[in-house]
């Protein structure tokens, strides 16, 4: 790329294309350096000035599609308009335009014509590396510093236009250095200082303060947060020694243990200490033996541990509190916060992580990106370098063999998964099944037993289920693991996915049996006991024998790992860190606690405990025995599937569990909050009755029963969230269909931009040193082009000019300048020329309104063709002189003569050569006017193209009917033609998609494609 | 004006609040570590700097592969040495931290994988960076066959308008892919 390639640099067009470049002109790259930069100087100030035009113009013509997309009420005259066209515009006058700007302009552009505006002025500060070959060093460097000052102050304009905290966030997402922000912020607190005491009021001090006051508090807050963060510096240790992929581990602790921080602190503040307060005295008829810790039972069964130590009255100490109400809502609003904090926190985690994921995610970028640069053990950052370039090269050679198996190879693959699925599928039957006939034999010993206290045996017993469940909880996984080892993946992922499928698999019907036992066969043995406080002490433990499961589960897992690889076979080397098997049990944890809320308000404080020594063993045990993990990448997808698995299959599960639970179950009738009721919610009803008599509380009444009772509510309310579902499901249909279309013409340009680029050298190399009338085309074919979006109208030049030299190609085959008609044909010419010329810069001025531009260009082309006509015509009169030799001055007769001498000449070889260029032209224009008026009527456009054709092979045959020529002329005129219908078929579905852009950019991408086709061989 | 005399005023402390991401507690640190740094007799001068070998002694950035890159797209010195002033500190710390943005988080990765400072990632650039990240020593490195084909594939895929170089926004498209980049751009003090 030649000089051209610098004046891309200075076309905001091009920069504000999406593919952009940074920086054409830096002279590192020899090719880059300008040749014009010195001849004429006065240019640079030129297309400055064009430049910030063309900006002007971008905005303006946003600002329109904006409008146009249906706020027809908004004033477009928001954008200023352009410049006048002369070399260093006046900045007062700059500045003036835009303090006019209305103030209520579309948010969205404020922040798309900021983002623009910061984005030009990073490249630009990246285009100051003092590189820039010595020879245009100067001038270079004033444009840009000319430059970076206007943009400066169009930025501080912008930024003074803001409110305060916008100003804030805005200044300090400038990629800048810290002293350029400061500067620029210093600019505008003076800025702002000025303005204020111009319009001082006590209003906007007030105004000021408090969001300064408020800014402050934000600040405190912050910092007053991250103080609290807990483990900082553990945390920061095993991200620098394991990578973020194993942090995420520790990230879900401390998240899940904040969850039940947060429970604790609620049912210990509403339940239990109100209840202790009423009646200090609750003890235990049972002495501790020291099992309890383990079981949960004996000592503990009348303790505020459990469900059924709690009362059902209301406590008056001065203020009533309802202990029945306050168990009932206290539970209801923990799990509803719990739900709402689960939602929140997976849509963003899907926001941020599953958006623009393309599914092949194993391309070297994705790699090279996810370095992991908290990473600071000299160790680890070798050996990642190593697993790397392992990975890289393994996708490398992913993509050199993409291996086509064969029909035995698969048929053998899907064989081994559909046993493997199989075998698994029977395994958690099988372990279900079990677990549920373990509980009923269980059920039926404990029948046995009678009241009073269980002796220490009998106690101990109570352990085999839950031993049970986490025995399988920990040794079904490894078998999962060892078929995943037998089985074919195609990739890593599909292999990690499938199996937290089963282990999801797995837990979940461990837990359903449980629960289905519990609901179904404890709830209803027998009056007498307790039944919530058994079902709570199951929970309790389960929770507890997991958690010592847990810490054999990393002995094993890790330690006893850790010793045979290092010791006995070495080839094994120590083990990763399981980060899907741990979460997991995380997951099941927690879920173990939400189920036992209701039977168990204290449950959270184990879980507390638990996850608290849960989370200093597994660092342990992560740093003695672990290794980094070879895979990278993929933390942040992955920590997004926990969550959801968190809440989808788990949370949700346990809120039904204690929905069906308090709404369907008959609670115990000697103990607990919801004695002598038929169901816990009855609770609610109960208190809303008892409301009817207090003045004041019919609202509560009414919506009690006309919502929370009423099925109708709830029936409208399903029917609106569906529609409201349809309805943003096919926005995202309609997003995607657009995304699609955007890269298809991110594509497009790039090819457009390199297509341009290499017609624009071609042409320059091609042409012969020019005189002053061509380098005046030159110019004037320049300067449209830097009027941002007017390639087209370079585009209809170029053929001009082509035209043009084609038509002296003509005068040369006469050869004789003092021919009278030839020169008044010339002269005409030209004057259709200038003619053309003025129109172009009529369309120049009004480059920014599109279908002006059309008609000018379209103006254009008619004074072209009206020019080709009057040579026709001269063509013709011509042979009027030659028939009527009375009037032939001596001049005339030798033009006469030189014609004839030249047409003689001529026969062939210039015959031929015009009527190619006919074929040619034609051909061009048979592109170029389907794309300029293809927004009229694109019938018109193949109509013309295909006349003009015809009308070159007229010229053709008029001037010599060889046959050779004949035919080729017809092939041409059937290319156009072909072109033309097949330009037809292609361009019109692309034609409603893009309706929304505009009409300008629509051209260009026809062009595109019509050049594209013309390329490829059509 | 970055003043390392051994205490913050209050008025500089909200600006840093004011112009970076980072929270009181963090510019506090921050200053600490770098107060460490600075060499005895340079103590009380107002805006020093220090140089890259001292600030390549921090644990944080020892072993990065990157760090001495890191350094100097972070500084702004004038003959371009890579020495920090607390200003300049101040910043690195702000655009790896946790609640830095895409965009300056993307800017600066771009910056620092940009080895020539041309303002495009050439495929100089690219292969700078794969050895940068794949192992120092000659015989770990991948061949110059698979390197080419690596820089193919990466040109490929991210190389929109087919100028045989990945620019600003064209590596903006690449990280707006990868969700991993940007917890993994992060270095915590």
């Amino acid at each position: 790329m030649t000089s051209y390639s610098s004046r891309g640099f200075f076309n905001a067009a091009y920069h504000d294309s999406e593919t952009l470049e940074m920086d054409r002109r830096s002279g590192t790259k020899p090719p880059h350096t300008n040749p014009y930069a010195r001849e004429e100087p006065v240019r640079w100030g030129g297309r400055l000035g064009g430049r910030d035009e063309a900006a002007w113009g971008a905005t303006d013509g946003g600002l329109q599609d904006e409008s146009r997309r249906g706020r027809d009420h908004i004033t477009t005259g928001a954008g200023a308009p352009p410049f006048p066209h002369q070399p260093y515009h006046n900045r007062f006058q700059a500045d003036n335009r835009y303090n006019q700007r209305p103030q209520a302009r579309l948010p969205s552009l404020v922040s798309d014509n900021m983002t623009m505006r910061l984005r030009g002025i990073a490249m630009r500060r990246m285009s100051m590396f003092p590189h820039a070959s010595p020879a245009d060093v100067d001038l270079t460097e004033n444009a840009i510093r000319e430059e970076m000052e206007n943009d400066e102050q169009n930025l501080m304009k912008e930024l003074v236009s803001m409110s305060t905290l916008e100003q804030t966030r805005a200044i300090r997402e400038l990629t800048m250095s810290f002293e350029a922000k400061k500067r620029i912020r210093n600019k505008v607190l003076a800025f702002r200082s000025v303005k204020k005491s111009h319009e001082f009021t006590w209003f906007a001090e007030l105004s000021e303060n408090t969001s300064l006051f408020f800014r402050r508090c934000g600040y405190t807050m912050r910092s007053a947060r991250q103080a609290l963060e807990l483990w900082h510096g553990i945390m920061k240790e095993i991200g620098g020694k394991f990578g973020s992929s194993v942090l995420t581990y520790f990230m879900f602790l401390k998240w899940l243990l904040l969850f039940n921080i947060f429970s604790f602190v609620v049912n210990f503040s509403f339940i239990t200490v109100p209840l202790l307060v009423y009646d200090p005295n609750i003890t235990s008829s049972v002495s501790f033996r020291g099992l309890e810790l383990l079981t949960g039972a004996g000592y503990f069964t009348h303790t505020v541990m459990y469900y059924g130590a709690y009362s059902n009255e209301t406590l008056k100490h001065g203020v009533e509190y309802n202990l029945q109400l306050a168990y009932f809502f206290t539970i209801a609003v923990y799990m509803v916060l719990c739900g709402i904090a689960l939602i929140f926190s997976m849509a963003s985690s899907f926001k941020k992580n599953f958006v623009l994921v393309d599914p092949a995610s194993t391309s070297a970028w994705q790699l090279l990106c996810s370095w992991d640069f908290s990473v600071t053990s000299e160790k680890t950052v070798t050996q990642r370098k190593n697993n790397l370039r392992v990975q890289l090269k393994e996708s490398l050679s992913e993509k050199a063999q993409q291996e086509l198996l064969t029909v035995p190879e698969k048929l053998k693959h899907f064989g081994i998964h559909f046993c493997s699925w199989l075998v698994s599928t029977a395994l958690v039957v099988g372990c279900a099944a079990s677990i549920f006939f373990l509980c009923q034999y269980e059920g039926k010993l404990f029948s046995q037993w009678g009241p009073g206290a269980a002796s220490l045996q009998q106690e101990a017993e109570t352990l085999l289920v839950p031993f049970m469940v986490s025995l399988m909880n920990l040794v079904i996984p490894l078998f999962f693991s060892l078929f995943n080892k037998l089985e074919h993946y195609s990739n890593n992922r599909s292999q990690i996915y499938t199996l937290v499928v089963r282990n999801v698999f797995l837990r979940m019907s461990i837990l359903g049996v449980l629960c289905y036992y519990w609901m179904n066969e404890v709830s209803l043995r027998s009056p007498s006991q307790c039944w919530e406080s058994m079902v709570g002490q199951a929970l309790y433990r389960l929770v507890i024998v997991d958690f010592f499961f847990q810490m054999l589960g990393s002995f094993f897992g890790e330690f006893l790992r850790n010793v045979i690889g290092t010791k006995l076979h070495r080839r094994l080397g120590p083990p990763e860190f399981d980060v899907a098997r741990n979460v997991l049990d995380l997951i099941y944890a927690q879920t173990l606690a939400w189920i036992g809320i209701y039977f168990s308000p204290l449950l959270p404080s184990i879980q507390i405990l638990k996850f608290f020594i849960l989370f200093y063993l597994k660092k342990v045990s992560l740093t003695q025995n672990c290794q980094p993990p070879r895979r990278t990448g993929r933390a942040a997808q992955m920590q997004t599937i926990f969550i959801f698995l968190l809440f989808f299959p788990f949370f949700v599960g346990a809120i039904s569990i204690v929905g069906y639970t308090s709404w369907s179950l008959n609670p115990s009738q000697n103990c607990g909050p919801f004695r002598g009721l038929n169901q816990a919610f009855s609770v609610v009803e109960i208190w809303i009755e008892g409301l009817h008599i207090l003045p004041g509380s019919g609202w509560a009444v009414w919506i009690y029963k006309n919502i929370i009772r009423s099925e109708i509510f709830y029936f409208l309310i399903t029917l609106i969230i569906l529609g409201v579902t349809y309805v943003f499901y096919q926005l995202i249909q309609g997003r995607k269909e657009l995304i699609g279309l955007l890269k298809q013409r991110i594509i497009n340009e790039g090819k457009d931009k390199s297509f341009l680029l290499d017609k624009i050298q071609n042409l320059q190399s091609s042409r012969p040193k020019k005189d002053t009338r061509q380098s005046k085309d030159g110019r004037s074919s320049h300067q449209p082009s830097l009027g941002g979006h007017s390639d087209a109208v370079r585009q209809a030049l170029l053929a001009r000019q082509q035209a043009e030299q084609e038509e002296a190609t003509y005068s040369d085959g006469v050869s004789v300048p003092a021919d009278i008609s030839t020169s008044s044909a010339l002269m005409q010419a030209m004057l259709a020329r200038q003619r053309a010329e003025r129109e172009t810069e009529d369309l120049y001025q009004r480059v920014e309104d599109p279908p002006s531009s059309f008609t000018a260009l379209s103006l254009a082309m008619e004074a072209r063709q009206r020019a080709e006509g009057e040579m026709l015509q001269d063509n013709s009169r011509e042979g009027d002189f030659y028939e009527n030799p009375t009037t032939a001055s001596s001049a005339v007769s030798q033009a006469i003569q030189a014609r004839l001498r030249a047409e003689e000449e001529a026969s062939a070889s210039s015959a031929m050569m015009q009527v190619m260029k006919a074929r040619q032209q034609a051909e061009q224009e048979a592109g170029m006017q389907w794309t300029d008026v293809q927004l009229q009527n694109p019938a018109v456009s193949s109509s013309s193209a295909v006349a003009q054709a015809m009308q070159a092979r007229l010229r053709a045959e008029e001037e010599l009917p060889a046959s050779s020529v004949m035919m080729q002329v017809m092939q041409a005129r059937q290319q156009a033609e072909q072109e033309a219908g097949m330009e037809w078929a292609h361009v019109q579905p692309q034609n409603p998609a893009a309706a929304g852009s505009s009409a300008l950019i629509q051209a260009m991408l026809a062009r595109q494609q019509a050049q594209n086709e013309y390329d490829d061989g059509y | 004006m970055g003043a390392t005399a051994s205490q913050l005023d209050k008025g500089m402390l909200s600006e840093y609040q004011e112009l970076t991401f980072l929270t009181k507690q963090e510019i506090l640190l921050a200053h600490k570590r770098f107060s460490e740094l600075v060499p005895k007799e340079e103590i009380d001068r107002i805006n020093c700097r220090i140089p890259m070998s001292l600030i390549l002694t921090l644990p944080e950035l020892k072993s990065n592969p990157f760090n001495e890159r890191i350094c100097k797209v972070f500084s702004t010195s004038d003959i371009k040495d890579g020495s920090l002033s607390f200003d300049d500190f101040l910043d690195l710390l702000s655009a790896f931290s946790d609640s830095a943005t895409l965009e300056i988080k993307s800017h600066y990765a771009f910056r620092i994988f940009d080895f020539d400072d041309d303002g495009t990632l050439g495929r100089h650039d690219l292969e700078k960076l794969v050895n940068c990240l794949t192992g120092g020593t000659d015989d770990t490195n991948l061949t110059p066959d698979e390197m080419r084909q690596l820089i193919d594939n990466i040109l490929e895929e991210s190389d929109i308008d087919k100028d045989g170089t990945v620019n600003l926004s064209e590596f903006q498209h690449v990280i707006s892919r990868s969700p991993d980049f940007v917890s993994s751009f992060k270095i915590v003090l």
